[in-house]
C-alpha cells in the first residue's frame, strides 16, 4: 500500500529511515548531546543530508525518571518543529509523543507524523491524527503503564499480541479518521517485552508484515541487542545492524535510528539480497 | 550494429545504469531499424559452448537483441538467423570490439586490441566494406571480440550510407553503435 506521511507519500517498495532526534537532556543513547535547540536542529542537519527522509523528534525519554508535563514537553519539541519545518519543508517530520495535547501543537507547527510509543495511552490522540491528516505510528507496549519498564511480563505468544493490539490500534485510528494509508504498526522492541520477547518479535516479524499494514521498527542500539551479545550502550551498532538486516528480509518499512547512513546500507543489501530491490550498479561479468 | 554487452538486459538491470549511453544510442538505432518493419532478423554470436554446457539455450546476443527491439516498441517478426547476404528484410547486428583494452578490463591487456578496433571502427564510420569482410576472425576470438562473423557478413556489399552513432570502451571493451543502410 502507497505510504502517507503528511505532506509526502511513498510507493510500496521503498524503504525508509526514520532519524532519531532527542530533544532531552537524559536519553539513553546520547545523553543530551542534542537537548539544546541548536544541537537538535544540527543533528536534523546531519541526518538530512545522510539521506534520512524522517526524522522523530522526542521531548521525553522513555525510561522512568524526572515527570515531563506536557506543558514542558511542547516547549522542548513545538516550536522546534516549526523551525524544522521552515528549514526543510519537504522533510517528513515524526514526534515522539502519546500526549494529543502535545500532539495537536506539533501538528499546527508542521509535524506529519504521530509516533505514539506508548500503544495508545493517550486514546484521544488518534483523533488529533485525523484532524491534522497527519500519520500515526501505532505501537504495542502490552498495556504497560507510560515511562515503566518491563517487570516479569508474560506473553502466551508475543507476536500474536503484537498484531493484536497493533492491529486493533490501527483499526481504531481509522474508525476516528486517520487515512488508512498513514497507519503504519510498529512490535515496539523491549518495550514491555523482555529480550526473548524482542527476540521473537524480529524473528518472527513477517507475520507482523503479513497483515498488510506497514511495520516500523525501533531497533537502534536497544537493550534486547544489549543483552544478546553482552555490550553497553555505545558498543550495539553491529547487533543493531543484524536485527535490522533481518528486519528488512521480512519486510519491515520504516527503520528508526540514530546511525543513519550505516542503517541504510544494511537494510538496502537485505533487499537486495530478498530480491525486492535491484543491486545500485552491476557491471561485474556484464560488460 | 548494437554492442553485445549483457549489462544492457534488463534481467541484469541495477537502479542505475553504467551503459546508460550505451543504451540509449542502442535503442535510437534500433527504433531507426525498425521504424515500418514487421521483420527484422538478427546476427549475433552463437550461444557458446560453456554456456550450452551450464544449461543455457539462448544466446546472449539474441536476447540482448530480443531487449532492444522491445525497447523500442518492435510488435514484429524477430527471426535468428547465420549471417549472410543483406535484403530488404532490416538486420540487427549484435557485435562488439576486443574485450581487452586495458588492465582492468575483462581479458586483461592486450595492446594489439586498440589497432584492431581502431581498423574495425574506421571501417564501420566510412562505410569500408571491404576491411570488414577481412576481419581476421582468429585475432579477434583472441582479443574477446563477439559478433564478427556478422560484421564479415555486413562487409558483403557496399553500403549507400553509414553513421557511426557511438564508439566508447568504458569498461575495456569498445562498443558500437552503428547504423548501415544499402538503399
Amino acid at each position: 500500500m502507497t505510504l502517507k506521511l503528511g505532506r509526502q507519500e511513498f510507493a510500496d517498495d521503498v524503504t525508509l529511515m526514520m532519524a532519531i532526534v532527542n530533544r532531552t537532556p537524559d536519553s539513553f543513547y546520547d545523553k543530551g548531546a542534542t537537548w539544546a535547540e541548536d544541537k537538535a536542529f544540527d543533528r536534523v542537519v546531519e541526518v538530512v543530508e545522510q539521506g534520512a527522509e524522517i526524522v522523530d523528534i522526542g521531548g521525553i525519554k522513555a525510561a522512568p525518571g524526572v515527570e515531563i508535563d506536557a506543558a514542558e514537553e511542547i516547549r522542548r519539541v513545538g516550536s522546534f518543529v516549526g523551525r524544522v519545518r521552515s528549514a526543510f519543508p519537504d522533510l517528513v517530520i515524526s514526534v515522539d509523543t502519546w500526549r494529543a495535547e502535545v500532539g495537536r501543537v506539533v501538528c499546527a507547527e508542521g509535524a506529519d507524523v504521530l509516533n505514539d510509543a506508548w500503544g495508545g495511552a493517550d486514546p484521544t490522540l488518534v483523533e488529533v491524527a485525523a484532524a491534522y491528516d497527519a500519520a500515526i505510528i501505532c505501537t504495542h507496549t502490552g498495556g504497560v503503564t507510560v515511562r515503566t519498564r518491563p517487570h516479569r511480563i508474560e506473553y502466551a505468544d508475543v507476536v500474536a499480541a503484537a498484531i493484536s493490539d497493533t492491529v486493533a490500534y490501527a483499526e481504531r485510528a481509522a474508525a476516528a479518521g486517520v487515512d488508512r494509508s498513514s497507519i503504519v504498526i510498529d512490535p515496539a522492541h523491549d518495550f514491555g517485552k523482555n529480550t526473548f520477547h524482542s527476540l521473537e518479535l524480529t524473528r518472527r516479524l513477517d507475520e507482523m508484515v503479513a497483515t498488510g499494514w506497514p511495520v516500523l521498527v525501533s531497533l537502534s542500539n536497544k537493550d534486547f541487542v544489549g543483552e544478546s551479545l553482552d555490550l553497553p550502550v555505545g558498543e550495539r551498532l553491529l547487533g543493531t545492524l543484524a536485527a535490522s538486516a533481518i528486519s528488512a528480509v521480512h519486510g519491515a518499512r520504516i527503520y528508526r535510528v540514530h546511525e543513519v547512513a550505516e542503517t541504510r546500507q544494511v537494510v538496502d543489501m537485505a533487499n537486495v539480497i530478498a530480491g525486492r530491490l535491484a543491486p545500485k550498479r552491476a557491471i561485474r561479468g556484464l560488460a | 550494429m548494437v554492442p553485445g554487452a549483457p549489462a544492457l538486459l534488463t534481467a541484469y538491470a541495477g537502479r542505475l545504469d553504467p551503459l546508460s549511453d550505451v543504451r540509449a544510442a542502442a535503442v535510437e538505432a534500433v527504433r531507426w531499424l525498425v521504424d515500418g518493419a514487421d521483420e527484422v532478423r538478427v546476427w549475433c554470436a552463437p550461444l557458446s559452448d560453456p554456456d550450452r554446457d551450464r544449461g543455457v539455450t539462448v544466446a546472449q546476443g539474441e536476447r540482448i537483441a530480443r531487449d532492444l527491439l522491445g525497447a523500442a516498441a518492435f510488435g514484429g517478426r524477430v527471426s535468428l538467423v547465420e549471417p549472410g547476404c543483406v535484403d530488404a528484410v532490416p538486420v540487427l547486428v549484435v557485435a562488439n570490439g576486443s574485450a581487452r583494452r586495458s588492465e582492468k578490463a575483462p581479458g586483461h591487456l592486450d595492446e594489439r586490441s586498440h589497432d584492431f578496433d581502431a581498423a574495425v571502427e574506421k571501417a564501420l564510420a566510412d562505410g569500408d566494406a571491404k576491411t570488414l569482410a577481412g576481419i581476421d576472425l582468429a585475432l579477434g576470438a583472441e582479443l574477446l571480440a563477439t559478433g564478427l562473423h556478422g560484421l564479415r557478413a555486413l562487409g558483403q556489399q557496399q553500403p549507400v550510407r553509414t553513421s557511426l552513432d557511438l564508439a566508447d570502451d568504458p569498461f575495456g571493451v569498445r562498443y558500437w553503435v552503428a547504423r548501415w543502410s544499402w538503399s
